[in-house]
């Protein structure tokens, strides 16, 4: 992907990354397998997948300090290790508690990069409600242990080199960003565009998109209800929409398998 | 002009739990965790979204997600109730017990027979019964009067 050695060697790392991930999916998801052979690859699979983000922290980048290097590292990895325990985890319910802990890794890395109110509020629409919602329904409709249905899946090896390949395609082209100033990404700046189209960004420029600011929430609401108002307009309909849509819905008891509920005679 | 390198390692997490929702929502058959993996994916747009946000520094990508929450929020509703509906007419969460949905072309599928699990049902400690249990009436308890 580059002519030069050091990008290679990265590439290079990153298609075993990617590779080490692929064969680790297949060994850890539910495959119908019971006894010594599904003990066995679930441990193979988990240091495979163990070595898979090492190589991809070893490719990562250095950020900044060594302070938010760390702290990204930790709750990034927290949000993948949790979104792969729900994806391959047997039971359903430890599957929604794992996916908890990967909404507070991705809280954590909204955070990192600067969205301080999306991470709340990640936290507080996802964990706060919509889990609940799901394991409410889980407890509703599946009381009792593990169904036969979730020791298995659907062409588990397809899957996985799907996901490989999505990776190994997402991952790449990454990479190139990083590589230099491609003609993907040569967009100027939104502020330098404001400012005048020249290099440099006037104070008060960068201090309207700067997104560490300290009245952040401030300006993303102003934004929200300035430019988007419309869309916000809409939002709230959907909402109440959905709200009707699933009231009437559920309303509707399914009576005998097959029989078509008979429409209310009006009378005459 | 070249993302930051937090931009990159942004989309790069952004990506793989995109990848991995996309893995579980193709092999999974459970119907809750078929729908959980759906929302992993939404997760992973969203730090992409964050990501190239901060790195066009305007507001654009934070005012999707928050779009993105709210269809997240209207779209697990329903389909949670689909979902129970479903549960109420099969009795199972299993995808394949809809598989008369499929196209017509379309082999069925036939499920091959589950070694038995070893896993251990869980067990529960039980506290002995202490002391003598005192006469009452089971029926007249239910009819409490004043609570």
């Amino acid at each position: 992907m580059s002519p030069d050695g050091g990008l290679s060697t990265t590439g290079s790392l990153l298609a075993m990354a990617v590779g080490c991930a692929a064969a680790s999916l297949w060994l850890l998801l539910p495959r119908g397998e019971s006894g010594m052979r599904e003990r066995a690859a679930r441990r193979f699979g988990t240091l495979l997948g163990a070595v898979s983000l090492t190589l991809f922290v070893a490719c990562g980048r250095r950020l900044g300090g060594i302070g938010e290097e760390v702290i990204f590292l930790v709750v990034s990895l927290v949000a993948v290790v949790g979104a792969a325990a729900t994806v391959v985890t047997r039971s359903p319910v430890y599957a929604a508690i794992w996916f908890a802990l990967a909404l507070a890794g991705v809280a954590g890395v909204m955070l990192v990069i600067g969205a301080q109110f999306l991470g709340v509020a990640t936290i507080v629409v996802y964990a706060g409600a919509i889990l609940v919602m799901f394991l409410f329904v889980l407890m509703l409709a599946q009381p009792t242990g593990m169904a036969a249905y979730d020791r298995v899946s659907n062409e588990p090896l397809l899957s996985a080199v799907t996901g490989a390949v999505l990776l190994g395609l997402l991952t790449l082209f990454i990479g190139r960003l990083s590589a230099g100033p491609a003609d993907c990404c040569s967009f100027p700046l939104k502020a330098t565009a404001l400012a005048g189209g020249g290099t440099a960004v006037t104070g008060q420029a960068r201090q309207d998109t700067d997104p560490l600011a300290a009245d952040h929430v401030a300006r993303l609401g102003g934004e929200l209800f300035g430019r988007h108002l419309l869309a916000v307009e809409a939002a709230g309909v959907l909402l109440l929409v959905a709200l009707v849509g699933s009231i009437a819905i559920v309303s509707r008891t399914p009576t005998e398998e097959g029989t078509v509920p008979q429409p209310r005679r009006v009378a005459p | 002009m070249t993302p930051s390198p937090l931009v990159l390692d942004g989309l790069v997490v952004g990506a793989m739990l995109l990848t991995l929702g996309l893995v579980g929502i193709l092999s999974r058959r459970n119907l809750i965790v078929m729908f959980l993996s759906a929302e992993l994916m939404l997760q992973g747009i969203s730090v992409s979204l964050v990501s190239w946000s901060r790195h066009h520094g305007d507001w654009g990508g934070q005012v999707l997600v928050v779009f993105v929450l709210t269809v997240a929020a209207c779209e697990a509703a329903l389909a949670l109730v689909f979902v129970l509906q479903a549960f109420a007419r099969t009795g199972r969460l299993d995808a394949a017990a809809w598989q008369s949905l499929r196209e017509s072309n379309l082999p069925r599928t036939i499920d091959l027979e589950l070694p038995a699990s070893d896993a251990e049902p869980l067990t529960f400690p039980r506290l002995t019964p202490a002391g003598v249990e005192p006469d009452h009436d089971p029926d007249a308890a239910l009819e409490r009067e004043h609570v």
